[in-house]
């Protein structure tokens, strides 16, 4: 009695045990998810200890683990400069010929400005850009100068609002990012606290904007609006593809069976798997990502399929017996190890996914994984149960129109389709051969195509609001997606001699200047040289010795008798003047520097605008001189800058200095507005960046480096690709593995092998030659595609090898029965999952329609491809394969073949993981593998040689 | 009311300084003289009066920044008037010595009760002497947590002062703007110490009251930090301005206070911005 037989007896035996021990876990499951979130609705709830409510994850930050480098630093620099994540309202008029800039605009403006300050939870008020929340600096007529609000009340006239508009387009800060270059539209700015309070504020904003009459129009976006829509559309997606994927494969299912009782219970072992696996996924205490919301639409047809093959055979046998119990263990032997090994490559496929260092994909794959191997584990135990609980006379005339039912199949349109298939791939095996060959090179010039681009904002669809409000708004602006150019100075390395030899010099240098007003000035700085050296090696840093300096000076300069006060006096203003010049970021040459790195960023055709300190010092040193363009420029010393900065701090914002360079002036940051979203171009500004910086290197030894959501994209997206390609290697090595291990052989675990691989080529191919974007969906199709599409290989290969022995190794007469019945099965199974998978073309989300659409192709053209290819692959090796087979030994390790390419396998997709996880170095792996081989192979050998095997042997030997 | 003011006006400085404080607690002074007596110590103490600041800005984070500076200051003389009934016109000469970029530094106002206040800057890097339009004196002084308004004093018309409170050591005063739209603040109130009309704590809200008449949480604070006795006028020589918006806060620290220094009127000059007065800065 094998495996299979025994648990189908002892299941269909205790079936009321089995359904009892199934509903038991899966109400106790679904209770302990549920519970917190269901707790948290009640006033004055404590939370539960040990559980988790139900939260969900949009963040495309998220992508990376947090303690990544550019995470780290992205928080860093957000909060060192004090920059939240903004909500953007923009405002557009496009009747009024002033657009936005009339009285009746403006007010609404204001009204939905004060507003926001009052209802927007989390609105960190001071940094609010808008009209009336901004400065202005200007001329105020000869000699004065204005500090003012840009709106300090709505204007009565339209030529008022004028001004406004005119005032705002002066000012670099303002132009192109509140007020748009063209001078018709607005965009107001409000920054929040934390991301999640965003939907909320967008609800509010809503709210207001809905009681305005007037044309104007108001368009909410902004990352953090778009990832808080996006989740709440992601629940929309998994209330409709999930049920509509469930009522499809129903359907399919009536069509295929016509019993009504008997579909009903793939049913609820998809619902029990989901509700398993989404139960555990939340008492665990993950997120609800765009991933794992994908994950009951996945596990749905997969955890179906192998219920339909049970029923399948049920159907055929059941007739032939009559006995509900008899047939089920016949059923479940021979279905046991298939089924088995189709779920172990699928969950295989998925469980790669673990390999990318993308978190909300490994939490993917994994828990589909899981699902699988549970929808394996109910199949092969509840199906046995449930088979029990139908009352026989249900099944009186189950499968009865199915006697003699295979001459009725054979001859329909499917069967002869498949049979002139079938000769097709043994006449013409060597032209589908080189078909496939020329396919495949045309792929690889597809794939070379091939674009990685990804853009968070395109995961809706092109009419949805987002969308329109992208559009409209980097219409009229310099750019709504933000990135931030940081420059910092490096740590100064401190020497004592060094210091002292600078520090001298100059002292000299002052002391020099100072004579002739304060002829005691040199003797009070030779008093300093003194106290600098005998401070300087105390120190350890340049600030510190400066202090301690500074600290000295000051009880010479109190004790000072009259006559050298005033050269101490000028002595501690050289100490301060020297703890000055590590503010690298005042120095009129570093920012002459930014200003040209700027011209840089305009000129890469995708930044439509930038801000940098640099820009700030120069409007306040034109508005404080002429006020005409010749002063908008660096002026030509520190001190200059200093003072142009406090004017620029003398305002109702003095903070927002800050947001630019921090208080020590050793770390600025430019804020790069890009006009579009597209990870391609982000990256394209950031090469153009470090080209700039190699050909023009920058003075200070400043070095930059990026943040910003748009700049994290990329570099998760780069991970991505590198991870994918590593995860899909992973996989395709365990599926091969496992198919090496089924098949006792390393050509027919390789020949399983070929027809997803043309598939995915092909289809990547197609990707690169269509020129869609390789992006996040189509990234990770390619593993998931693998673990699925092998399926088809192992039943036709299965089967091929059944029907292939029995003609003594002749293909030709294995080709007809082969392209019958197995043929028929495979796509059966082809129809049921990619279409079961077509729902998701009715989400409001285009990653989900991506999924959706490619993974349906995939499955249909890797079956195909097995319908074909494969055949064609068995004709031409028909002599390699039947000889391969006749050898077959029993057991793996006793072909040496087999075993040393098992273990080489096995090898590498250790190393694998370990780079991945450990990070252990190739070379190191290298050297490790190099050994680990040819012991591996030496064992082999031994193992082969072994009597066990031989005797087996012998016993094949025999039969044979 | 009027005839309250008119007794507040005629009651002479020094008795009112000689009054014990037993006295001044059996008869509560009326609103009008609090408010009075308030401005005259917070900003008009002495004929004129120097100060050595060192300021400190902290940032939420707690990066602080450092300022210091030298503030002279001069009442207008009207004739016939003693030295607390002079509350009017006054200028102010605020010279910056640290951070050595701003050294030399120069901000002037000559505050008009009448007119608006007039305002230079002197920017020795660039060579420039500048006027500033007055228009709004709520703008941050140089970076700070302080306003221009809280260096120079708000003029005590613009608002509609109420006591609201008289506890055992306080007069809490209410003080609601008359023109709402030129202030960021609904209004504010002030704890005055009895004895001596120190300003002690400074609120300001930028809502209403609630419906329990609670005020609502302040969005900026305003503390005196150290009183001394500086040749027998109570000064204020230590200060804190919170902002609760940005969670920053700015403390000014007084040092080397002289009151009736005999500045002379010139100092106060456009003459004198591009070349500081050394000998009344010491």
């Amino acid at each position: 009695m094998t495996i299979g037989m025994k648990l189908a007896d002892t299941c269909a035996r205790r079936a009321g045990l089995v359904t009892f021990v199934m509903v038991l876990v899966t109400v106790v499951v679904g209770t302990l998810a549920a519970l917190p979130s269901i707790w948290e609705m009640f006033p004055d709830h404590k939370p539960l200890p040990g559980l988790h409510t139900v939260t969900v994850d949009t963040d495309p930050e998220n992508m990376l683990s947090k303690d990544e480098a550019v995470r780290v630093f992205h928080d860093d620099m957000k909060k060192i400069l004090s920059l939240y994540d903004m909500v953007v309202v923009g405002v557009v008029n496009e009747d009024d010929p002033d657009g936005v800039f009339n009285p009746g605009s403006l007010k609404r403006i204001d009204e939905l400005t004060q507003y926001a300050k009052e209802h927007v939870e989390g609105l960190i008020e001071v940094d609010l850009i808008a009209p009336s929340t901004v400065d202005n600096i200007e001329q105020g007529g000869v000699g004065v100068v204005n500090f003012e609000w840009l709106m300090h009340t709505p204007p009565e006239t339209a030529e008022e609002a004028r001004s406004i508009r005119d005032k705002a387009l002066d000012i670099p800060f303002l132009n192109d990012t509140l007020v748009s270059a063209d001078g018709r539209a607005i965009c107001l700015y409000l920054p929040l606290e934390r991301k999640d309070l965003s939907h909320a504020a967008y609800v509010t904003l809503r709210e207001k904007i809905a009681t305005f009459d007037g044309n104007d129009q108001f368009y909410i976006t902004g990352l953090p609006v778009a990832e808080d829509v996006f989740g709440v559309e992601m629940f929309v997606q998994m209330a409709i593809s999930a049920p509509a994927a469930m009522a499809v494969i129903f359907l399919l299912m009536l069509l295929f069976f016509r019993k009504l009782v008997l579909i009903i219970s793939p049913m609820i072992i998809a619902m029990v798997a989901v509700i398993l696996t989404m139960g555990g996924l939340i008492i665990v205490g993950f997120p609800i990502h765009i991933m794992s919301s994908m994950i009951p639409i996945f596990i749905m047809p997969i955890a179906v399929l192998d219920a339909v093959h049970i029923l399948s055979e049920f159907f055929d046998r059941y007739q032939q017996t009559r006995d509900r119990k008899q047939t089920i263990v016949k059923v479940m032997d021979e279905l046991f190890m298939p089924m088995l090994y189709t779920s172990l490559t699928s969950a295989a496929g998925f469980a790669s996914l673990a390999l990318t260092p993308i978190p909300p994909v490994q939490v993917f794959g994994v828990f589909v994984a899981l699902g699988i191997m549970l929808a394996w584990l109910l199949t092969v135990t509840f199906m046995p149960a449930y088979v029990m609980f139908m009352p026989a006379r249900t099944l009186e005339n189950f499968g009865a129109k199915h006697a003699g039912g295979e001459e009725e199949e054979a001859h329909g349109p499917l069967g002869r389709v498949l049979r002139w298939l079938g000769k097709l791939t043994y006449r013409q095996a060597k032209p589908i051969l080189a078909l496939t060959v020329v396919v495949l090179i045309v792929a690889g010039y597809g794939i070379s195509q091939i674009t990685i681009n990804d853009n968070p904002v395109k995961w809706f669809t092109e009419d949805h609001p987002i969308r329109e409000a992208d559009r409209v708004l980097n219409d009229h602006f310099g750019g709504t997606y933000m990135a931030y150019l940081a420059l910092e100075a490096p740590d100064e390395q401190y020497a004592a001699p060094e210091f002292l030899a600078g520090f001298d010099q100059r002292a000299d240098q002052k002391a020099d200047e100072l004579k002739s007003e304060l002829p005691n000035a040199p003797e009070v700085f030779g008093e300093l040289k003194q106290i600098a050296a005998q401070q300087a090696p105390q120190a350890d840093s340049r600030e510190a010795v400066l202090k301690l300096i500074a600290g000295e000076v000051q009880q010479k300069y109190d004790a000072a008798p009259e006559e050298t006060e005033f050269a101490w006096d000028e002595a501690s203003l050289f100490v301060d003047a020297e703890r000055q010049r590590s503010e690298v970021f005042k120095d009129p040459e570093v920012l002459r520097y930014i200003a040209k790195l700027k011209q840089a960023l305009a000129d890469t055709g995708v930044v439509g605008k930038s801000n940098a300190l640099s820009d700030i010092v120069k409007t306040v040193h034109r508005e404080l001189l002429s006020g005409d363009e010749q002063d908008f420029r660096i002026p030509d010393s520190s001190a200059a800058v200093a003072q142009c900065l406090v004017q620029f701090q003398n305002s109702h914002r003095p903070d927002d200095l800050w947001h630019f360079v921090t208080p020590d002036y050793r770390t600025t940051s430019l804020w790069v507005q890009l006009t579009s979203g597209d990870n391609r171009d982000m990256k394209h500004v950031e090469q153009a960046v470090a080209a700039f910086v190699r050909d023009n290197p920058p003075p200070a030894h400043l070095h930059h480096e990026w943040f910003g959501l748009t700049y994290i994209n990329v570099v998760w997206q780069a991970k991505m690709v590198t991870g994918m390609l590593e995860a899909f290697a992973g996989s395709f090595l365990v599926v091969f593995l496992l198919m090496t291990i089924l098949f006792r052989s390393a050509l027919w675990g390789l020949l399983s092998m070929v027809p997803l691989t043309v598939t995915i080529v092909a289809i990547y191919g197609a990707v690169g030659l269509v020129g869609k974007s390789y992006d996040m969906p189509v990234a990770v199709l390619s593993s998931l595609s693998l673990g699925l599409a092998v399926d088809f290989a192992i039943h036709f290969l299965a089967r091929s090898r059944r029907y292939l022995e029995e003609h003594h190794g002749n293909w030709e007469s294995a080709v007809p029965p082969v392209f019958g019945e197995p043929a028929r099965a495979i796509t059966r199974n082809i129809i049921v999952i990619a279409t079961g998978f077509t729902p998701l073309l009715l989400a409001p989300l285009t990653p989900y329609k991506t999924v959706g659409v490619l993974l349906a192709t995939i499955l249909l053209v890797s079956g195909v491809a097995t319908l074909i290819i494969l055949p064609a692959l068995v004709r031409v090796l028909e002599k390699r394969l039947f000889s391969a087979k006749q050898e077959q030994p029993v057991g793996v390790t006793c072909n040496c073949t087999v075993c040393i390419v098992s273990s080489i396998t096995a090898v590498v997709l250790v190393a694998m993981s370990m780079a991945q996880y450990w990070h252990v170095g190739w070379t190191t792996l290298t050297w490790v593998s190099l050994i680990a081989v040819p012991i591996l192979a030496l064992t082999c050998g031994v193992l082969s040689r072994r009597q066990a095997c031989r005797g087996r042997l012998s016993n094949v030997g025999e039969t044979a | 009311m009027k005839t309250l003011k008119m007794l507040a006006l005629i009651v002479p400085a020094a008795l009112t300084l000689a009054l014990s404080s037993a006295a001044a607690r059996a008869a509560d002074p009326s609103v009008d003289e609090i408010v009075r007596k308030t401005n005259y110590v917070s900003y008009y103490q002495g004929t004129d009066g120097r100060a050595d600041v060192r300021m400190k800005i902290v940032d939420k984070q707690g990066r602080e920044r450092q300022r210091e500076f030298i503030i002279l200051r001069r009442d207008e003389p009207e004739e016939g008037k003693s030295d607390e009934q002079i509350q009017g016109d006054q200028q102010m000469y605020v010279y910056f010595e640290r951070p050595a970029d701003v050294n030399k530094m120069v901000f002037m106002v000559h505050k008009h009760l009448a007119t608006d206040d007039d305002r230079w800057l002197y920017m020795p890097a660039l060579d420039l002497v500048k006027r500033i339009s007055s228009a709004d004196k709520r703008t941050s002084f140089v970076g700070s947590n302080f306003f221009y308004e809280d260096v120079s004093g708000r003029h005590i018309e613009d608002d509609v002062h109420e006591l609201v409170e008289t506890t055992n050591t306080f007069y809490v005063l209410k003080n609601t703007p008359k023109d709402k739209s030129s202030v960021e603040f609904k209004y504010f109130k002030m704890w005055i110490h009895k004895d001596s009309f120190v300003v002690v704590k400074t609120e300001y809200y930028d809502a209403e009251p609630g419906a329990d008449g609670k005020d609502p949480a302040p969005y900026r604070t305003y503390e005196a930090l150290g009183v001394e006795d500086v040749q027998g006028f109570k000064t204020v020589t230590k200060s804190k301005m919170t902002d609760h918006r940005t969670g920053g806060y700015t403390e000014m620290e007084y040092d080397h206070v002289k009151y009736d220094a005999g500045l002379p009127a010139d100092v106060f000059t456009e003459r004198y911005l591009r070349k500081p007065p050394r000998k009344h800065l010491r």
